[in-house]
C-alpha cells in the first residue's frame, strides 16, 4: 500500500504485544496510541507509543478490560483503528462490535465470527458440519447431574472444560468415574467465576496428544491462505511454554490434511484477518479440531520467522480493506523457528507464579534472534498480570541449529530479580526427547524428574557463594573488621 | 566468626582467612583466592575469571553465573529457628494472589489439613490448609485482599492442654 492504511492506531493492550504492534506501526508510518493503567505509567509500551492515555479500574486488569474507556481513548487521540493484541478484549465480540459502532476499525475478525468461535460448542458444531473431525463429547450444561450421567457414558479419560473458557483455565482431566462428580462441580464453579458462564462440557481426552495449530489469514471476502502449522505441545498447567514452526517430523500427507482442514474452517467462516485453528493430534495420526482463536497468537513470531511475513502488518492491511487473491498458495518456508515464553514462575514449585522486581535485564541480539518484551529495569512484577514476562525467539536453517541458538541465547539472557523459568527452558530444549522431536502435551510431567534442577557442582556452588557474599554489605563489614593493617577494600559494589 | 548465607536455600559458611595481600576465603571449609575486581561483572577465583550478573531485590540477591540463576539470602542469627517455628504456626501464601474465601475466623479451631483460606492466582484456585491442629489466633487475610508470595495469611496457636 502506498498510503498508510490508517493515520493512527490505538493498541488496547500492554506488555510485549503492545510493544510488538507499535514496532510494526512505526515501520508502516502509522502513529500509535497506547493505553495504560496508572500503575504502568512508566511501562515500555507507554514510552514506545506516540502518545498514551491512562485508563482506570478497580484492578489494573479491569482497566484493560474496560472497552468503553478504551474506545473513548481511541476517539480522544484521533485513532482510526484499534488493535486488541491477545488476551484482554481481543476475543470479546461485544467490544469488536462497539468499536465498529463508534465509527472505528477493529483490527480483527467480524464480531459475529468472534462470537461463533468464542463459544467452544458453536465452534465445534460449525467445524463438524463442514467435515472437520471433532472429538466425541458431551454438550454443555449447567445441570451437573445430567452432565455427569452423560459424561460417564462416553468413557474415560475425559477432559472437562468451561464452555466460555480459553487459555486452559478451568480445564480438568478426569481418569475415573469416581472423580467425575467433584471435578464437574469444581469446573462449573470456576467457569462461573472466570467467564460468568457456568456451562461446562466434556470430551474424549486424547492421551499424550500433540498440539498442532495452523495460522490463517482471510480477507473476509472468501480469500484465505494458511501460513503453515506450529507445534505447541510443550505446555505446563495447560498453557504453552515452547512453540515451534514447522512441527517436527510431521508426515507430509498429515501436515497437508491438517492445514487443509484449517483452511476449510477459515473459508467456511469467510474469515477476516489473522486467526489460528488449533488441533490435537493423537499418536495414531487422528486429529481433532480444538478451537479457533480469532486473534493474533502469543506464538505468532515463529510463523513470521519461517515465512518472512509480518503478521501484524498483514492484520492492519486486511483491516484497511486489502484483499487476498483467491487460491493463493501458502508461502514458502525457510528453516525452523522456536519460541520460549519467559515466565515469572518457579518450575521447582509446580510453576507457581512468582513476584519480584526486574533488577537487571540484559538480552542477546543476533540476526536469528528476537526478544519480545515490555520490560523496564526497576519494574515490579506482581500478581496483577499474567506471569509471562517476555518471549525469546530463535531461527535456524534447521531445527537443531534453532535449538542450539535458543539454548545459547537463554544462557546469555539475564533477567534477575524475580524467579523465572529461563534455566528450566534450557533443560527442556537440551533434553534428548525434545531434541528428537518426541513431543506431546504431557512432556513436562512425563520428563519431570529429568527436567528437575540438577544439583550444582561443588565448585560452581562455592563460586556462587563467594559472589553472593561479595554482594552483601554485612560481609564487607566483616572483611573490614578483619584485623589487617594495609586493607584497601575498594571493590565492593556501589 | 563465619558468615552464613542461604544459597538456593542451603546454608553456606564463608570465612575470611586473610584480606591482604589477596582476599582468601573458605567456603564450607574449602579455600579460595579471590580477586574481586577482575573487571565489570567479573571476579577472579583461583585465577579463573568468573563472569556474573547480580540484582538485589529486598534482602534477596539474584545471581546469574554460567547460564544458571542462584538466589542468596543472608542467614540471620536466630532467624532460622524463629522462622521454622512460625512456619509451623503460619498459613503462608505459596504464590502472590487474591483471597477468595476465608473459611475460618479468628478463634475457630482447625484440624491439620483443613482449609483455612482459598486463594486465587493466575485464575487458579487453591485451598490453603492448616499446617497442624490448633486455633486461629490471628487472621491476616481479608476476602478480596491481595498478598505477595510467602505472606503470612493466618497464625495458629496450640489447642489448650497441648
Amino acid at each position: 500500500m502506498n498510503n498508510p492504511a490508517f493515520s493512527k492506531v490505538l493498541i488496547a493492550n500492554r506488555g510485549e504485544i503492545a510493544c510488538r504492534v507499535i514496532r510494526t506501526l512505526d515501520a508502516m508510518g502509522i502513529a500509535s496510541a497506547a493505553v495504560h493503567h496508572p500503575a504502568e505509567a512508566a511501562a515500555r509500551h507507554v514510552r514506545m507509543a506516540g502518545e498514551a492515555v491512562a485508563i482506570h479500574g478497580d484492578t489494573p486488569v479491569a482497566a484493560y478490560l474496560d472497552g468503553a474507556q478504551i474506545i473513548a481513548a481511541a476517539k480522544a487521540t484521533g485513532a482510526e483503528a484499534i488493535h486488541p493484541g491477545y488476551g484482554f478484549l481481543s476475543e470479546n465480540a461485544g467490544f469488536a462490535q462497539a468499536v465498529i459502532e463508534a465509527g472505528l476499525t477493529f483490527i480483527g475478525p467480524d464480531h459475529a465470527t468472534i462470537a461463533l468461535m468464542g463459544d467452544k460448542i458453536s465452534a465445534r458444531t460449525f467445524a463438524a458440519a463442514i467435515g472437520v473431525p471433532v472429538a466425541p463429547s458431551v454438550l454443555p450444561t449447567e445441570d451437573l447431574a445430567d452432565f455427569t450421567a452423560r459424561a460417564g457414558k462416553i468413557g474415560f479419560p475425559l477432559l472437562i472444560k468451561a464452555a466460555a473458557g480459553g487459555g486452559g483455565k478451568g480445564m480438568i482431566i478426569v481418569r475415573h468415574a469416581d472423580e467425575l462428580q467433584a471435578a464437574a462441580t469444581r469446573a462449573a464453579s470456576e467457569a462461573l467465576r472466570y467467564f460468568r458462564d457456568g456451562r461446562i462440557y466434556a470430551e474424549t481426552y486424547v492421551d499424550a496428544p500433540r498440539h498442532i495449530e495452523v495460522q490463517v489469514l482471510g480477507d473476509g471476502e472468501g480469500g484465505v491462505i494458511h501460513l503453515h502449522e506450529r507445534e505447541c505441545s510443550v505446555q505446563r498447567r495447560f498453557q504453552k511454554i515452547i512453540e515451534e514452526a514447522p512441527a517436527p517430523d510431521l508426515p507430509p500427507s498429515l501436515r497437508e490434511e491438517i492445514c487443509a482442514a484449517a483452511l476449510r474452517i477459515a473459508m467456511a467462516a469467510r474469515y477476516r484477518n489473522a486467526g489460528t485453528v488449533e488441533f490435537i493430534l493423537g499418536a495414531d495420526g487422528r486429529f481433532f479440531f480444538l478451537e479457533m482463536n480469532t486473534r493474533l497468537q502469543v506464538e505468532h513470531p515463529v510463523t513470521e520467522m519461517i515465512t518472512g511475513i509480518d503478521l501484524v502488518r498483514a492484520q492492519i492491511e486486511i483491516a484497511a480493506g486489502a484483499a487476498l487473491p483467491a487460491a493463493l498458495p501458502a508461502p514458502r518456508i525457510s528453516g525452523h523457528a522456536i519460541e520460549c515464553r519467559i515466565c515469572a514462575e518457579d518450575p521447582a514449585r509446580d510453576f507457581l507464579p512468582e513476584s519480584g522486581r526486574i533488577g537487571r535485564l540484559a538480552f542477546p541480539t543476533a540476526p536469528w534472534l528476537r526478544f519480545e518484551h515490555g520490560l523496564t529495569e526497576g519494574q515490579a512484577i506482581t500478581a496483577d498480570f499474567d506471569p509471562m514476562l517476555a518471549k525469546l525467539v530463535s531461527h535456524g536453517p534447521d531445527r537443531e541449529t534453532a535449538i542450539n541458538r535458543m539454548i545459547e541465547a537463554l544462557k546469555q539472557l539475564t533477567l534477575l530479580g524475580v524467579t523465572t523459568n529461563i534455566d528450566y527452558l534450557i533443560r527442556v530444549l537440551d533434553h534428548p526427547a525434545f531434541r528428537a522431536g518426541d513431543l506431546h502435551t504431557g512432556f513436562v510431567s512425563a520428563h519431570g524428574a529429568a527436567l528437575a534442577l540438577p544439583p550444582t557442582g561443588r565448585q560452581a556452588r562455592d563460586h556462587a557463594a563467594i559472589l553472593a557474599a561479595l554482594g552483601c554489605r554485612e560481609f564487607a563489614e566483616l572483611v573490614f573488621a578483619t584485623p589487617e593493617p594495609y586493607a584497601s577494600m575498594g571493590f565492593w559494589r556501589n | 566468626m563465619p558468615f552464613t548465607l542461604l544459597l538456593d536455600g542451603e546454608p553456606c559458611e564463608i570465612e575470611i582467612l586473610a584480606r591482604q595481600p589477596r582476599l582468601l576465603l573458605a567456603v564450607n571449609g574449602r579455600t579460595y583466592l579471590v580477586e574481586p575486581k577482575a573487571g565489570d561483572g567479573m571476579v577472579r577465583i583461583d585465577g579463573e575469571t568468573v563472569a556474573f550478573a547480580r540484582a538485589e531485590i529486598g534482602e534477596t540477591q539474584f545471581l546469574r553465573i554460567a547460564g544458571r540463576t542462584h538466589v542468596a539470602q543472608l542467614a540471620r542469627q536466630g532467624g532460622a529457628g524463629g522462622g521454622g517455628g512460625s512456619g509451623v504456626n503460619a498459613v503462608k501464601a505459596p504464590m502472590p494472589g487474591l483471597v477468595i474465601r476465608v473459611h475460618k475466623q479468628a478463634g475457630e479451631a482447625v484440624v491439620r489439613g483443613e482449609a483455612v483460606i482459598t486463594i486465587e492466582s493466575m485464575k487458579l484456585q487453591m485451598a490453603l490448609n492448616a499446617p497442624r491442629d490448633g486455633v486461629i489466633a490471628t487472621l491476616l487475610a481479608e476476602e478480596g485482599g491481595s498478598f505477595d508470595k510467602d505472606a503470612v495469611l493466618a497464625l495458629l496457636v496450640s489447642l489448650e492442654g497441648e
